[in-house]
């Protein structure tokens, strides 16, 4: 999902750049104010299994193929949509200046998709979906999904905004490839969160809060 | 099952690296949703078809945008760098993303206090 730089105008890059920094200032915010030292493991360990497995490209049939985006996980995890905007924020950073994954002037509108979108339906999309009664694995998997997906289809409006894809047929088939997509998002999620649980109960932020209150 | 601090992070980064060395060898070459969509929208694939060997995503991109060189280009050292260079590639992108994400936590935890 990474738009490179050919894809969007400057001054629509430029815009999205905005909106990507306000999220990142309030993430700093956020790191400011949650991330102490025994965070330090779980921040560098999800950041470097993040950045290696968007690396690994999953075929997904229909002639293309996809990556977990991470977002949902690092939101979940940590227990934040900013630790999404966080961790996504530094991953873009490498990939769009040292391997040229995403673009440079587009690096804005890959945080706010990735990070921002990514990371808040997946927040909200786990919180809602546990609420109502499905189990926590369940609930990061479809949450995952959800935020890859919505990621997508605001990606096509993005696109057709900028005049490079037409709006519907690119909504469909970024819903379709992404609809794919996101079931790796899921699993994977839901499987490295039973991992950090398993290994370190302590670390989950959901733990945390429940440890917290009684 | 609970590791200690080290465990966890040593742990952590020794399975980023092997993901990351699988990946080199395994990674599906099809173009990813994005890039399928672009080829879709311009007429050189079918929504649910094989994507095209030698398809340019790009070509539907603006063409005046700005021109940047990565250093080690899709995870590569080039060409001639081979599945070696590939490897060489993205063990220094795990290396250099944990110690940012390391660095940067740690440098804001010691704000804090």
């Amino acid at each position: 999902m990474h738009i490179p730089d050919a894809f969007l105008p400057l001054w629509q890059s430029a815009i999205y750049w905005i909106v990507a920094l306000v999220f990142i200032a309030l993430a700093l915010k956020w790191a400011k104010h949650e991330l102490s030292e025994d965070k330090i493991p779980l921040v560098a360990v999800l950041a470097a299994g993040i950045f290696a497995i968007q690396a690994f490209n999953l075929p997904v049939a229909m002639g293309t193929s996809g990556h977990l985006v991470g977002g949902a996980l690092a939101a979940i995890v940590l227990g934040s949509p900013y630790a999404a905007v966080f961790i996504l924020t530094l991953v873009l950073i490498i990939q769009g200046i040292i391997f040229g994954d995403g673009g440079i002037t587009t690096m804005g509108v890959n945080i706010l998709n990735m990070g921002v979108i990514g990371g808040f339906v997946g927040f909200y999309g786990f919180q809602t979906l546990k609420r109502v009664g499905l189990n926590r694995y369940a609930s990061a998997g479809v949450a995952a999904w959800l935020a890859c997906f919505i990621a997508a289809l605001a990606a096509a409006v993005e696109m057709a905004i900028a005049g490079t894809f037409p709006l519907v047929p690119g909504l469909i088939a970024m819903g379709t490839y992404h609809a794919a997509i996101g079931i790796i998002e899921g699993i994977i999620t839901a499987a490295a969160i039973y991992f950090i649980s398993t290994a370190r109960p302590d670390m989950m932020a959901e733990n945390a809060t429940v440890e917290a209150t009684t | 099952m609970n590791i200690s601090n080290t465990q966890f992070l040593i742990g952590g980064l020794v399975i980023a690296i092997i993901i990351g060395g699988i990946a080199v060898f395994f990674a599906s070459g099809d173009p990813d949703g994005l890039e399928s969509t672009a080829l879709y929208v311009q007429g050189d694939k079918t929504l649910t078809g094989d994507s095209p060997e030698d398809g340019d995503p790009e070509a539907v991109g603006v063409s005046d945008a700005v021109e940047y060189e990565a250093p080690l280009p899709d995870y590569s050292m080039g060409e001639e760098g081979g599945k070696a260079g590939e490897l060489f590639a993205i063990f220094a992108g795990i290396v250099i993303i944990f110690g940012l994400a390391f660095g940067a936590t740690r440098i804001i935890a010691a704000k804090k206090n």
